[in-house]
């Protein structure tokens, strides 16, 4: 890769032992994929759940953090979203594991890098912002395929330790979507209907992914309606990521690269293929679990807005949680708080549901969760939470909101 | 194992970390370290993975492509430290958490063969892997 003069004193030491690491570390990368340079950053972020992290992964920090701060200087600003956790919750979901102790340790080893620890869910772009064309360094996939797709900024996945690396360096390598060739549609696909719901949306994202299957394949999405919403868009494009490994997409109209079609594809676009309602419906049911008991509803990921917690609210007015299901609802502290000021979560208590703030549910030892509950049937209305939990063991169903609430009260899987 | 194929070599993109000699473990399914693994046993623990319950430590592991978020590229090198890693991983298609998670962790890695390397390569094959020059040479068939 080609270095400029101040890449190479910092790659010599001259900038301390923190940029030396992250700049020799990002060359391997670069150079694993052809990238000629690196790109500056202004804005990173940092995925740092803890389960992810692993204890290696938070003495590695501590370890930067042990060098003096001359040597571990940050030349970029850097976030980390999820701080922390639901003590409460997480006592009843898994005892014998004390996660405060673990959270607070990777928050104060984050914190004394001078890394942003927030609550705020960093894609909801609350935290930071890049603008169109601003070259980023974001971890989530989440983040990082809502960056590129809906706001036109340029970002490859940078997981944990790649994000650190950029934070020390400021710069990332210059490769995959930071280049405007790779950003361009490779295929298309038009909606023949309207999802009704996020898991819906959802659907359509895990369809596509699995098509796809691949980090270098860009869908360009014609959803032949009015402007989603941008939390229908975000279950789309997390999934697209998730069951795909898809960081760039267009929808065309709608995002900011692709306001037609040839637009999307640089050129003449091909004949889009069909996502059909059949398919959506194909692909909910394959999860089966109809007239099934139900353990646990799991509904996070993305961590719910204020009016998903009002629709749960409303759903379970007058009525109440089976006693053998559990039913957890995942959502920023700030969104809690609130929704503790307006009774919103008086009423989901009040019916036996839980409110839960922190880390997402698949991000928290689920795999122990279930081992210590027996749980087996597991509901969720992101698909994300499904593909990731088949992995732990659970036997998941996505399923609406309102069909995941309905049938945490009937203690079981309702059609 | 049967006769020697030590001519076979597969090519591949340059790869990172050091070169290794192994036993293969192959699959055409893709590969996640949180999506598809139970880091604790070292064992594939999602059902529907055609190597579901198989352990994959000290294995050259063969897979399609790299799917899912984030958390391998902290994972890879958790799993080295506790010695619950594979020796290997051989992927047609790496995503950039996969690579990035190799480098952390110092573990071989390769992608981009000129074939599809979950056909060439079959479980009980031992290897020679070099990433060095993303090569592959099979040295002896499984049975």
């Amino acid at each position: 890769m080609k270095l400029d003069a101040l890449e190479k004193a910092m790659l010599d030491g001259a900038h301390g032992e923190a940029a030396r690491w992250g700049l020799e570390y990002q060359q391997r990368v670069g150079a694993f994929f052809d990238a000629e340079d690196f790109v500056p950053v202004r804005l990173i972020h940092i995925s740092t759940d803890r389960e992810t992290m692993g204890d290696s992964g938070v003495s590695f920090i501590r370890e930067l953090g042990d060098l003096p701060p001359e040597s571990r200087r940050p030349r970029a600003f850097a976030a980390a979203d999820f701080r922390g956790f639901d003590d409460e919750t997480f006592r009843f979901l898994l005892p014998g594991r004390d996660l405060a102790t673990q959270s607070a340790e990777a928050a104060e080893a984050l914190g004394r890098l001078g890394v942003s620890t927030a609550h705020a869910y960093i894609n909801d772009h609350s935290v930071t912002a890049p603008v169109f064309g601003e070259a980023c360094g974001y971890s989530g996939t989440p983040s990082v395929i809502y960056m590129n797709g809906l706001v036109g900024a340029r970002c490859n996945f940078e997981a944990g330790p790649s994000s650190l690396a950029a934070f020390f360096t400021g710069r990332v390598p210059r490769y995959g979507f930071h280049l405007s060739e790779n950003r361009r549609a490779t295929h298309a696909y038009q909606l023949a209907f309207t999802p009704e719901s996020v898991v819906e949306w959802g659907a359509v994202g895990a369809i596509i992914g699995r098509r796809l299957n691949s980090y270098w394949s860009v869908p360009a999405i014609d959803c032949s309606s009015a402007t989603p919403p941008v939390l229908s868009l975000n279950h789309m494009a997390l999934n697209l990521a998730s069951y795909g490994s898809i960081a760039m997409f267009h929808v065309i109209g709608v995002t900011p690269e692709a306001p037609d079609w040839d637009a999307a594809f640089g050129g003449k676009a091909p004949s889009p293929e069909l996502i059909t309602r059949e398919a959506v419906e194909t692909f909910l049911e394959s999860w089966g679990g109809a007239g099934e008991k139900l353990d646990v509803v799991a509904l996070s990921t993305p961590q719910l807005s204020m009016t998903e917690l009002i629709e749960i609210a409303d759903l379970l007015d007058g009525r109440h949680v089976h006693p053998d299901t559990t039913l957890l609802a995942y959502a920023p502290l700030e969104i809690k708080e609130a929704a503790e000021r307006i009774g919103v979560k008086q009423r989901i208590e009040k019916a036996g549901g839980r409110i839960v703030h922190g880390h997402d549910f698949f991000a928290t030892y689920a795999k122990e969760i279930r081992e210590h509950h027996n749980w087996d049937r597991l509901m969720t209305h992101s698909v994300k939470v499904a593909n990731i939990c088949a992995g732990y063991g659970y036997r998941p169903r996505p399923a609406s909101i309102e069909q995941c609430v309905k049938s945490a009260i009937a203690g079981k899987v309702l059609p | 194992m049967s006769a020697s194929t030590s001519d076979i070599v597969l090519r591949g993109h340059v790869g990172i970390g050091p070169s290794v000699r192994g036993v293969v473990l192959a699959a055409s399914d893709d590969f996640s370290a949180r999506y598809d693994l139970d880091r604790d046993r070292g064992v594939v623990s999602r059902r529907a993975h055609k190597l579901y319950g198989e352990s994959y430590v000290g294995k050259i592991l063969v897979l399609n492509a790299a799917k899912g978020g984030v958390a391998s590229a902290w994972m890879l090198r958790d799993m080295v430290l506790a010695g619950k890693a594979p020796l290997a991983l051989l992927l047609n298609n790496a995503n950039p958490v996969m690579a990035q998670g190799a480098a952390f962790a110092d573990l071989p890695f390769i992608d981009r063969f000129d074939v599809d390397v979950t056909q060439a390569l079959r479980s009980g094959d031992t290897v020679f892997v070099d990433p060095a020059l993303g090569l592959v040479r099979i040295e002896a068939r499984g049975d």
